[in-house]
């Protein structure tokens, strides 16, 4: 090792990617620098109870309350998504609905925990369904991965309950905890529903709600010991978890989990090997240095700041033997493109994807006990897949355990309600509020997306942040394949509550607002799910793809980009089981190759 | 070795019983400290209270899976198991009273003589004569001689392993074990766990030896240096550190922390009435009632901790929950004025009684009934 090169890997970005391979590099004794754009403040039990505080004290409990911004790191706001006037630079037509932190820690800091793994043919999509495109990797090559990060992230489930769509598992294999139990209002919704068949031409599905794989904590299989709060200390020292934070049912694990029950990235870097992990926090990378001549990267130009109040940096740059991007799909595209790197026919930042997800909610003929669990436990996989998919997209439903909270505001708007329009008092208001809260339902129907070379992040030098570096401007439009998975999505839905008994008030207008679209002459209001990735597509062919399989950009060959950005289809899981799937394999290739 | 203090296996079930009930006891005045801190202030505090009380829980669970593993049957719900606060624990030559108060730095100290590492030194007597004789409960008492006390609770705690020791010793020379309880009645950590140690079965000697060592490294004994095995820090050095207001590092000094400051403000705790008693409560007010409830609650936590600790360890899950619930009741309390105290506050006042539970008092088979 040259001094020149003090470091074997230089990581950016602590969520949930980077802490992966941070750890699984130092686990194989390999020194590794670690920069994250954000401030270091969940690092400490401590630090993460501030976040917690600011989360109880904020008006607006939105994803990003807990977690405000540093000056010199800014990030997407979804207060900001009305007048488009926030971090992002947005092009339209369609406005990008989601949000991510950029923190030490990552969004999943504020995720919900959903775990799911892809399904088989979400790998095939264009020789399957005839759209989209294929993948390099295929489900088996990833299974073994998907239980490493099962593991990793400690994912709460039962096989039992996941064999669907020709998901499979190795024959002794079990989660490594026993799924969180069903909550009421899923167990009755289940009576209801469950056999409930629905057509898509000549082809039937069979409903069901069904326990999702979640990583929060519950009861430990065999050996399996649950990771607990994060406690690490600026002077280098760290305490082991001192509470076990077992899920408890809090309501809250977006924004925040209050007894680190959920899994967030702080918990890998954790158990990082700390001899030979260098992490700066509060550094944000600004410019890949590049040799012209073979596109091999010499650093990682940084902006170090000292307050999170303040624009004042101080500019280094970091080597090491590789360099991986982990930062974020948006941020990785973000970086390549201030620093001139467009990849192969300008692909980076291109086939943006979300998983634009629309609201169903109603009043339960009964009591179910909203606001009690954890914010969601069940949801409804069967129509992930189907041959539908060569008509309209696949679309999966999350059934909420927390009311009308993400859909009207309640219970604070279910008060308002009562007291300002209704001017209720007294008993009569104790009563209306005991009546209406407890029977408020929610599912999201989140619908999957194609990737379209049109909707991208690219940078303009006109829009730049309090660093200079430049801001994300996106182009996004929903195309009439998600349009027509969002009526199929709302249909099903409707005639669910319908069979269910739920007054459906999807359509009252008593909802928050979101942005919409427009299909077949009706509206749809959408929001984004944070599901965020396509802009360094991984392909086999180095002409039509920015990353080869093992993540390594085929134009730098000591250059790795990690995360969402790299799936060439999204299917309708949430992306960070995969990703994480994805971020151990690149791991082992990094291990293999750099102990040569 | 001095020989054994317990010499036949009745003897040692008292013993448990007692361990039990004297990690039970430290709960109520952790829980009323923990609870009185107001809102949003003295988090660190906060943090270093309850996962206090946290490990005071998992001990009690390893008392009682020691219990088990010899064949008895662990019952929180007999009469006097909940000491009448204040209540008596040994410290060396002296007793000392500990209390249901408010988070104050005189309640730290008190914590801090629970907590204190003391064994007795060579030569004395580690059984010495009880020199009070109020109205309250003794723990570290022996079981037997009831007049007689432990020095210290380590000392307690070493009766405990010696006699352990002994008694499978004098089983195994005829070929048999004390370890005969039913192996399905230990709680693992599928049931309970939290980051502050790991519960395991225990099935024989070496896991029972370990049990107990793990209880009195945590807490109540004999470390003198201020990390355990498992690299944690002992409890009477994370509460010093509310009173050094500084945290510790590894390799510090006992009785000097050099690391990050730990921010406490005194003051920002509700004044709960020292030991305060359902009769302090005017009868027939709200308040009244919910300390009453909060009674009622609590002994049916015991209850349901018991049936848990009888075979049913997935009761404990439920139990969990209803912490949750017990936990809103004593704020209740804890947050309201106490008419005609010169403004100092309600509290739990942790008078169980098995009537309070509407429990028939026996042992597993008749809780049933409650469930």
């Amino acid at each position: 090792m040259t001094s020149d090169t003090p470091f074997d890997a230089v990581i950016v970005g602590a969520g949930v990617a980077g802490a992966l391979i941070a750890k699984q590099l130092t686990g194989a004794g390999l020194r590794v620098l670690l920069l994250e754009a954000g401030p270091g403040t969940s690092q400490s039990f401590n630090g993460y109870s501030r976040h917690l505080q600011q989360f109880y004290g904020a008006t607006s409990k939105s994803a990003e309350s807990p977690w405000p911004p540093a000056a010199a790191a800014p990030q997407p706001d979804s207060s900001d998504l009305r007048n488009n006037n926030g971090y992002f630079v947005q092009r339209g037509p369609d406005l990008y609905g989601s949000t991510y932190t950029r923190t030490w820690g990552g969004s999943t800091l504020h995720w919900l925990g959903v775990s799911l793994r892809m399904l088989p043919e979400d790998f095939r999509m264009h020789s399957r369904h005839g759209v989209g495109r294929d993948w390099p990797l295929g489900y088996n090559d990833l299974a073994p991965f998907y239980a490493r990060a099962e593991h990793e992230l400690g994912v709460s489930a039962d096989v039992a309950d996941q064999r669907y769509h020709g998901v499979s598992f190795a024959e002794d294999y079990d989660y490594p905890m026993q799924r969180v139990p069903l909550s009421y209002s899923d167990r009755v919704l289940g009576a209801a529903v469950d056999g409930m068949t629905v057509w898509f031409d000549h082809e039937s599905f069979d409903l069901k709600v069904r326990s999702y794989p979640a990583a929060r904590n519950s009861i430990p299989r065999g050996a399996y010991q649950p990771v607990g709060a994060v406690d690490l200390h600026d002077d280098g020292s760290s305490n082991p978890p001192l509470l076990g934070g077992r899920c408890q049912g809090n309501t809250s694990c977006t924004p925040i989990c209050p007894v680190q029950a959920k899994y967030n990235a702080g918990k890998s870097l954790a158990q990082a090997d700390r001899r030979y992990l260098t992490m700066l926090v509060q550094a944000v990378a600004s410019k890949i240095l590049v040799d012209p001549a073979n596109g091999g990267v010499q650093g990682i130009e940084y902006k170090r700041y000292q307050d999170p109040a303040s624009t004042r940096f101080t500019t280094a740059v970091a080597k090491g033997r590789v360099y991986i991007l982990t930062a974020h799909a948006v941020e990785n595209a973000r970086l390549m493109l201030a620093s001139g790197l467009t990849g192969p026919r300008g692909q980076v930042g291109q086939t943006l994807m979300d998983h634009p997800a629309l609201y169903a909610w109603g009043l339960a003929p009964l009591a179910i006990g909203a606001f009690r669990g954890p914010q969601s436990s069940a949801g409804i996989e069967d129509l992930r897949g189907g041959a539908f998919r060569a008509r309209h997209a696949a679309f999966r439903f999350d059934i909420g355990n927390d009311g009308w909270r993400s859909t009207t505001g309640a219970p604070d708007s279910t008060v308002s309600e009562a007291v300002m329009s209704q001017r209720l008092f007294g008993t009569a208001l104790r009563d209306q509020l005991a009546n209406l809260l407890s029977r408020q339902v929610r599912m999201s129907l989140a619908i999957e997306q194609l990737p379209d070379p049109a909707n991208a992040v690219t940078v303009d030098p006109q829009y730049l942040d309090a660093l200079g570096n430049p801001r994300p401007v996106i182009s996004y439009h929903i195309d009439d394949y998600t349009k027509a998975g969002m009526v199929a999505a709302s249909g099903v839905a409707r005639a669910l509550f319908r069979r269910a008994g739920v007054q459906d008030f999807s359509e009252s207008g008593n909802g928050s607002w979101f942005p919409s679209v427009y299909y077949q002459g009706r509206e749809f209001h959408y929001h984004g799910m944070g599901h965020f990735s396509g802009t360094h597509a991984m392909g086999d062919d180095p002409q039509q793809s920015v990353i080869d399989p093992d993540q390594r950009a085929w134009q730098h060959h000591n250059l790795f980009l990690a995360g969402s950005g790299s799936f060439p289809t999204m299917g309708t899981s949430n992306p960070t089981l995969t990703l994480a799937a994805l971020a151990l394999r690149t791991a082992d290739h990094l291990v293999a190759t750099l102990q040569q | 070795m001095d020989s054994s203090d317990i010499t036949t296996l009745e003897e040692l079930k008292s013993y448990l019983y007692s361990a039990m009930q004297l990690e039970h006891a430290t709960l109520p005045p952790y829980l009323v400290a923990l609870y009185s801190i107001k809102p949003g202030t003295n988090l660190d505090a906060t943090q270093i209270i309850r996962v206090v009380a946290v490990e005071e829980m998992l001990h009690l669970t390893f008392a009682a899976n020691l219990l088990n593993a010899i064949g008895g049957e662990p019952d929180l719900t007999v009469p006097g198991f909940v000491p009448n606060f204040p209540t008596y624990l040994p410290d060396g030559e002296q007793e000392f009273l500990v209390h249901l108060a408010p988070f104050s730095r005189q309640t730290i100290e008190n914590f801090l003589q629970i907590e204190r590492p003391s064994l007795a030194p060579s030569g004395v007597n580690k059984l010495v004569a009880r020199r009070e004789h109020g109205p309250f409960l003794h723990l570290g008492t022996h079981p037997r001689q009831t007049t007689m006390r432990y020095y210290s609770i380590g000392d307690f705690y070493k009766a405990i392993e010696d006699g352990l020791v002994y008694l499978e010793g004098e089983a195994q020379k005829q070929g048999k074990t004390i370890f005969t309880g039913d192996a399905g009645r230990q709680i693992t950590s599928q049931y309970y766990y939290s980051g502050g140690g790991h519960l395991h079965p225990v099935t024989d000697l070496a896991t029972a030896v370990t049990a107990i060592r793990l209880v009195i490294e945590q807490g109540e004994g004999q470390t003198a240096t201020i990390y355990d095995s498992q690299k944690e820090l002992a409890h009477y050095y994370r509460f010093d550190q509310l009173i050094h207001g500084r945290y510790y590092r590894s390799g510090d000094a006992i009785e000097h922390p050099t690391g990050e400051p730990v921010s406490v403000d005194w003051d920002a705790a509700y004044p709960v009435k020292t030991d305060v008693k359902l009769a302090d409560i005017p009868a027939g007010s709200e308040l009244h009632q919910a300390a009453a409830a909060f009674n009622q609650a609590y002994a049916r936590f015991l209850a349901e901790i018991t049936e848990a600790y009888n075979g049913k360890p997935h009761k404990l899950m439920e139990a969990v929950a209803h912490m949750f619930e017990f936990r809103n009741a004593m704020t209740v309390l804890i947050r309201n004025p106490l008419p005609g105290s010169n403004g100092l506050y309600a509290g739990p006042t942790f008078e169980v009684s098995p009537e309070a539970a509407g429990a028939p008092q026996a042992g597993a088979e008749s809780l049933e009934v409650v469930a």
